[in-house]
């Protein structure tokens, strides 16, 4: 049994445990306690089911597209559009049609339910990727940051500073460019090369929140009796971050990754919509630029976009507070 | 003339912030077709004895300020410069006057040309070299001071420093006397001479005030050409060909802040990219202008506007909205409605320009393969996807003549190709018989505007289904322009517009496909197409008598494309613009695509 361990089976500090102490606490590590809390949040677990239904929304695509017998950007603007260039069934001139739920876009004729789906493929993968990335150099970097005393935790610190200075909008819009110019007569791989740009763009302007929050949570740790102890034992370094330190830290990663999901996803979607996010495949933000035009006669075109992306940020945002609240009870309601 | 450019830029920037409507109901579901006016000859007439001063309208109220929104921003307002629809219609229509000028004939739904500055058509000589315009009196700047013929040939000169005062329209370097030679007024001494692009000791270039091409005398203008050139009194409408006082010309670059003004407004203040500010010019006499009223005190020109919001405010007509227009073609959701709710305050009609996909020459050489793209390209599918609505923004081609062009000749090429018809497997046919299915089409297209990728999607498409192989290469809204103007570029096909700058083939052929230009860096001859019999046939058109001529550029047309089928034909150009119910005396100019600010006023 390792020192943290150890400290950990004999609680945190007493006076942040917020439920009347019984007997059975002693046996329940504080990730479980919190997850119990988390459980016992309705609101909580009605968020995750809507975050639930997108990610299987997201993953299934092509097999609810069958479902509903839609295709992707499969529209023919001759026989799909009328002399206006709207569209020949659904909405906005004609009723409701299961041939296409969500009506069909003008100009084009693409039935805009199989790019609905096909959007939330695209915000979920670049959100949770880039998220997962951002999460990961953030906590290593404010591991090292935090632990090693001197030029390590200034260079990184440094580092850290001088990411938060970079425009975040100004770099994505100056790379669009770059891209074209480099993959211009390969349109296939250019898609694709949007797409990783976009994940590296987002996870590369993630990571200073966490680092900075990783390394204060780290420097007050490891003066800490039990970090002490495990140096004194001879512990490697490594060991000592990823084994005892890590484990102190869940809550605060948990927290920041569940916070920055959401962000992540209103990012992708507003540079998709100033036309520099990913290109060569649906996407909501995408969508609304196109749909914004139609409003006044078509006003469902720009609805469907919106209420995904609406939906998707509220319920993840809500479900971020709720485990914020059930990792750290200090800042309950 | 080149299409007016569009700034994508700025309107991406507007777009930052969301702009929604007020709500309205769709109407009826109604497929009330679009009927097409034909916009009548684009300005094959003339009228030598025109005279001033044109009546103002019954409905007409004097003062008010007329806004004019678009998405749209002219490059420049150089009158040696203007050279685009937008700009060519603001200067000339309103502050510049030309020797000669279109003006807009009710009867006939067509513009006509007139005399503007001088007191007729001018005058040409025997053996046509030598063309004299008379000022006529009383011509006053804005600041009072009289207008002289040195001015006008200030101007014309002027108009010889391309590499100074670029992008202007260039038939002066070309027909003038020493128009290879003569390099502006401003390089007048060798060393600067050394520092123009291309520079040759040997070729005799020469600059400065000293050029007899252009003589002044008295109030005569006289203008002596290297070669005949019929159609000059058309081109003289140009603002090329306005007085401009050399005393106000120090600095060429900054003229474009405040040019002199002849016509009935004024520059107030002057924006680039942003906005134009006109009001009245005291100093205009009506009695001298045929072509141009005073009724507004003034225009207010905003530029690079969000589309979507200026749509909406017109729309709307309300308040200060009653008194805007756009000269934007419309977009489909905002035609629909206009249509429905207020038909009046759309104005429909013909603009003298053609878009066309441009075969490489160098690189596509099979007759057949260029006759497969035109069964292949998949017409009614691109026009929708781009945005365009058939038969009122865009009109099936078949001549590259468009209609009302003096002399054109109406054919089909190939056989049954209207100009719309889409048949994979009559091109598949063609392939095979060229013996080469699979060849590969590669053409630019902007990757951030919806508009065009939605188009390259069709077109992949299209072309695929022909059993060609289809490869878009990517370009963006800021490099677009510089890409398709780029000799090197990675591609095959090219796509462009070409307007008639007088409505007769002479502003079409030299300008676009004569030989000397193929293969030169800036793509002046856009599909590098270079063959001796279509250079030969050119030259003769050129000696023949003015009445001729146009009759010998409609057949020409005919001929280049049944024998070297050179262009495809992607459609004419039309016009739909909007209006807010207070603007009067909004037409179509077929001549210039644009609406007829000269004889604009508010009711």
């Amino acid at each position: 049994m390792t020192v943290s361990e150890v400290l950990i089976k004999g609680g945190r500090d007493p006076e942040i445990n917020p439920e009347p102490s019984s007997s059975e606490v002693a046996g329940r590590s504080p990730m479980r306690i919190a997850m119990d809390r988390l459980r016992s949040d309705k609101v909580a677990m009605v968020c995750a089911g809507i975050v639930l239904v997108f990610v299987l929304i997201a993953i299934f695509a092509p097999l609810l597209c069958k479902l509903f017998g839609v295709e992707v950007r499969a529209g023919d603007p001759v026989t799909d559009t009328d002399s206006f260039n709207y569209p020949v069934i659904g909405p906005p001139n004609y009723g409701f049609t299961w041939e296409a739920p969500l009506g069909l876009e003008p100009n084009s004729g693409n039935d805009l339910l199989a790019e609905w789906f096909y959007g939330a493929r695209t915000s979920l993968l670049v959100a949770t990727v880039a998220t997962i990335v951002s999460t990961i150099v953030g906590v290593v970097l404010g591991l090292i940051a935090g632990y090693s005393r001197g030029w390590g935790d200034r260079l990184v610190t440094f580092a850290t500073d001088l990411f938060l200075t970079l425009p975040f909008l100004l770099v994505a819009i100056a790379v669009s460019p770059m891209l074209v110019e480099r993959w211009k007569e390969n349109p296939a791989m250019l898609d694709n090369a949007s797409l990783i740009a976009l994940i590296v763009i987002l996870s590369v302007f993630g990571w200073m929140g966490l680092a900075r929050l990783i390394r204060g949570e780290v420097v007050s740790l490891r003066e800490r009796e039990f970090i002490e102890a495990a140096r004194v034992l001879g512990m490697p370094t490594h060991r000592i971050l990823f084994r005892e330190l890590l484990p102190n830290l869940v809550a605060p990663i948990v927290v920041s990754f569940s916070l920055s999901l959401p962000a992540t996803i209103a990012a992708e979607a507003t540079l998709a919509y100033l036309g520099v996010g990913v290109t060569g495949r649906p996407s909501w933000g995408q969508t609304i630029l196109r749909a914004q035009n139609w409003f006044d006669e078509y006003p469902l075109f720009l609805y469907a976009p919106i209420v995904g992306i609406v939906v998707l940020v509220f319920a993840l945002n809500l479900l971020g507070d709720a485990i914020r609240d059930a990792f750290d009870p200090k800042s309950f309601r | 003339m080149r299409l007016k450019r569009t700034v994508i830029a700025a309107s991406a920037i507007a777009a930052l912030t969301l702009t929604a409507a007020c709500g309205g109901g769709s109407g009826s579901g109604e497929d009330s077709t679009g009927e097409f006016k034909a916009g009548g000859g684009a300005g094959a007439g003339k009228d030598a004895t025109a005279e001033g001063p044109l009546e103002i309208p019954s409905d007409a109220k004097k003062g008010g300020t007329i806004t004019v929104l678009s998405n749209n921003a002219p490059h420049t307002l150089d009158p040696t410069r203007t050279y685009y629809t937008d700009s060519g219609a603001i200067m000339s229509g309103l502050v510049t006057r030309s020797l000669t000028q279109y003006v807009y004939d009710e009867k006939s739904g067509d513009s006509i040309l007139v005399p503007d500055l001088a007191t007729d058509l001018g005058q040409v000589s025997e053996d046509g070299l030598t063309w004299t315009f008379e000022l006529k009196d009383g011509l006053k700047y804005e600041d009072g001071t009289d207008v002289t013929a040195e001015d006008v040939v200030y101007g014309i000169k002027r108009s010889f420093a391309v590499d100074t005062l670029t992008d202007g329209p260039t038939y002066q370097l070309t027909f003038f006397k020493d128009g290879d030679k003569y390099k502006g007024p401003f390089a007048d001494t060798d060393a600067e001479l050394k520092k123009l692009p291309d520079y040759d000791a040997s070729a005799g270039w020469y600059g400065g005030e000293d050029y007899d091409g252009v003589e002044a005398d008295g109030n005569k203008v006289i203008i002596h050409l290297a070669q005949p050139f019929p159609e000059l009194d058309y081109y003289a409408s140009f603002p090329v060909f306005s007085p401009i006082p050399k005393a106000k010309d120090k600095d060429p670059l900054a003229y474009e802040s405040h040019p002199m003004a002849t016509g009935p407004y004024k520059f107030e203040s002057y924006k680039p990219g942003v906005s134009l500010k006109l009001v009245k010019n005291e100093h205009w006499d009506p009695d001298t202008d045929p072509g141009r009223i005073q009724a507004a005190d003034a225009f207010d020109f905003r530029f690079a506007q969000d589309t979507a919001k200026l749509e909406n405010q017109i729309l709307g007509d309300k308040g200060a909205a009653q008194t805007m227009m756009t000269y934007d073609d419309v977009t489909p959701p905002t035609y629909k409605s206009i249509k429905e709710s207020a038909p009046d305050n759309l104005i429909e009609g013909t603009s003298p320009c053609t878009y066309m996909y441009r075969p490489d020459q160098t690189k596509i050489k099979d007759k057949k393969i260029r006759e497969a793209i035109s069964w292949a390209y998949p017409y009614q599918a691109a026009w929708k996807a781009s945005g365009e609505i058939v038969g009122v923004t865009i009109q099936p081609g078949t001549s590259l003549l468009p209609p009302g062009t003096a002399g054109r000749v109406e054919y089909q090429y190939p056989k049954g190709q209207d100009g719309q018809t889409t048949d994979p497997e009559k091109a598949k046919a063609l392939l095979e018989e060229a013996g080469a299915v699979g060849f590969e089409l590669k053409w630019h297209y902007q990757r951030d505007d919806e508009n065009s990728v939605a188009k390259k999607d069709q077109m992949v498409k299209g072309f695929e289904a022909a059993g060609f192989k289809a490869t878009p290469v990517a370009s963006t809204d800021e490099t677009y322009r510089d890409d398709e103007s780029n000799l090197d570029a990675p591609v095959n096909l090219r796509y462009g517009g070409w307007c008639s700058d007088w409505p007769s083939g002479g502003s079409w052929f030299p300008a676009q496909w004569i030989g000397s230009n193929a293969n030169k860096p800036g793509m002046p001859n856009p599909t590098n197409f270079k063959e001796d019999d279509a250079d030969a046939k050119q030259a003769e058109i050129l000696k023949m008598d003015a009445d001729e001529v146009p009759a010998a550029w409609g057949e020409f047309d005919k001929w280049m494309q049944e024998t070297y089928m050179v262009e495809i034909n992607a459609g004419y150009d039309a016009n739909a613009f909007i209006k807010g119910s207070q603007v009067g005396g909004v037409v179509n100019d077929p001549v210039k695509g644009m609406p007829s600010f000269s004889i604009m006023y508010l009711k």
